[in-house]
């Protein structure tokens, strides 16, 4: 879902350019959406039982135009930028992917230990099964090792 | 604990959720959430179009707070949803008076009273919240007044008093 969004935002950005070329005017510059929360899980196909509700958690340096047009395109799919969105922690350590590398948009994904480790410390009542199921699993050396620099006591899950 | 251990527990513990997640309440509240682009899942859910409990809604919001996160929202801007919207537990019934009168509720079962409060403009009707009656006694003056603004600036006589009171308070803010 969001790499197409991510491919028509960025045509939409590579149309205005032609038109401002064209007119003289400031072209709009590349810009990098980070994603965050449940839906870097969900567009990162982790093999966990994932619920969201529809607001997308995303951290990028876009002008606001392109923040409107992102918006509109999210709405169209039944989906809404969470206003806070850029407020949701992330550990220093957190890598980011690529999903979409584009004329004038880069979107990438936060890995998925790092958004487990953030729901664990940050929110850790409303995510309570989906830790438990990780840990299930067999949690990678990496969470476990996050986890316990940043305190977060695994027990609380089990 | 070793990490083995751990994740013995863990995988205890997650044959209940998982239990959990079978039973027919949480299917039915899940489907019924995820067909009204409420929540999204990975789950496969059936569709429900059928009204909903809201005790039912509350079990199965051990299983997935997200659904508590919505629910008193949901209450306020569509009650249809439910089979009784009146019959509440007391936590959730303040939570709904906070809501009704555009109040950040207290925090409830986990959730952040602004987490509930941000959802009111997002659900049903967007970007509409619930407002409150007041009543004023007017002169004859006040009502020409009232009319006349009304007419030319094409507003209802409502929308009037509340561009008026901004006007007013930005005035007094940057006095």
């Amino acid at each position: 879902m969001l790499r197409g969004i991510a491919e028509r935002l960025d045509r939409w950005i590579v149309d205005r350019n032609v038109e401002a070329r064209e007119e003289g005017l400031l072209a709009i510059p590349a810009c990098k959406i980070q994603v965050l929360g449940q839906f870097a899980l969900i567009e990162g196909g982790v093999p966990l039982t994932l619920a969201a509700t529809k607001d997308v958690d995303v951290r990028g340096n876009f002008e606001h135009g392109v923040r409107k047009e992102l918006e509109r395109l999210l709405r169209r799919e039944g989906y809404e930028l969470d206003p806070v969105g850029h407020e949701i922690w992330m550990p220093r350590e957190t890598r980011y992917a690529d999903l979409f590398v584009g004329a004038f948009v880069r979107v990438l994904l936060a890995e998925p230990d790092a958004v487990l480790l953030s729901k664990a410390l940050k929110a850790p009542k409303k995510n309570a099964a989906l830790i438990t199921e990780y840990v299930a699993q067999g949690a990678s050396e990496r969470f476990l090792k996050l986890a316990t620099k940043y305190g977060i006591d695994l027990e609380q899950f089990v | 604990m070793t990490e083995a251990d751990l994740q013995a527990r863990a995988r205890r513990k997650l044959a209940g959720i998982r239990r959990r997640r079978r039973d027919p309440r949480y299917v039915r509240v899940m489907g019924r959430f995820v067909g009204a682009g409420l929540l999204t899942t990975n789950e496969r859910v059936p569709p429900n179009k059928e009204a909903l409990d809201v005790h039912e809604v509350l079990w199965a919001g051990k299983v997935e707070p997200r659904l508590l996160e919505l629910l008193p929202a949901l209450l306020v801007k569509r009650p249809a949803m439910f089979v009784d919207a009146t019959d509440l537990p007391e936590d959730l019934e303040e939570v709904v008076r906070r809501l009704r009168r555009n109040l950040v509720p207290d925090d409830f079962r986990g959730i952040a009273g602004v987490t509930l409060h941000g959802w009111l403009p997002r659900v049903g009707r967007k970007n509409r919240v619930p407002s409150r009656l007041k009543s004023f006694r007017f002169k004859a003056e006040d009502l020409r007044l009232l009319r006349h603004l009304s007419k030319e600036l094409e507003l209802t006589e409502t929308d009037v008093i509340r561009r008026g009171l901004r006007k007013l308070f930005a005035e007094h803010e940057s006095a």
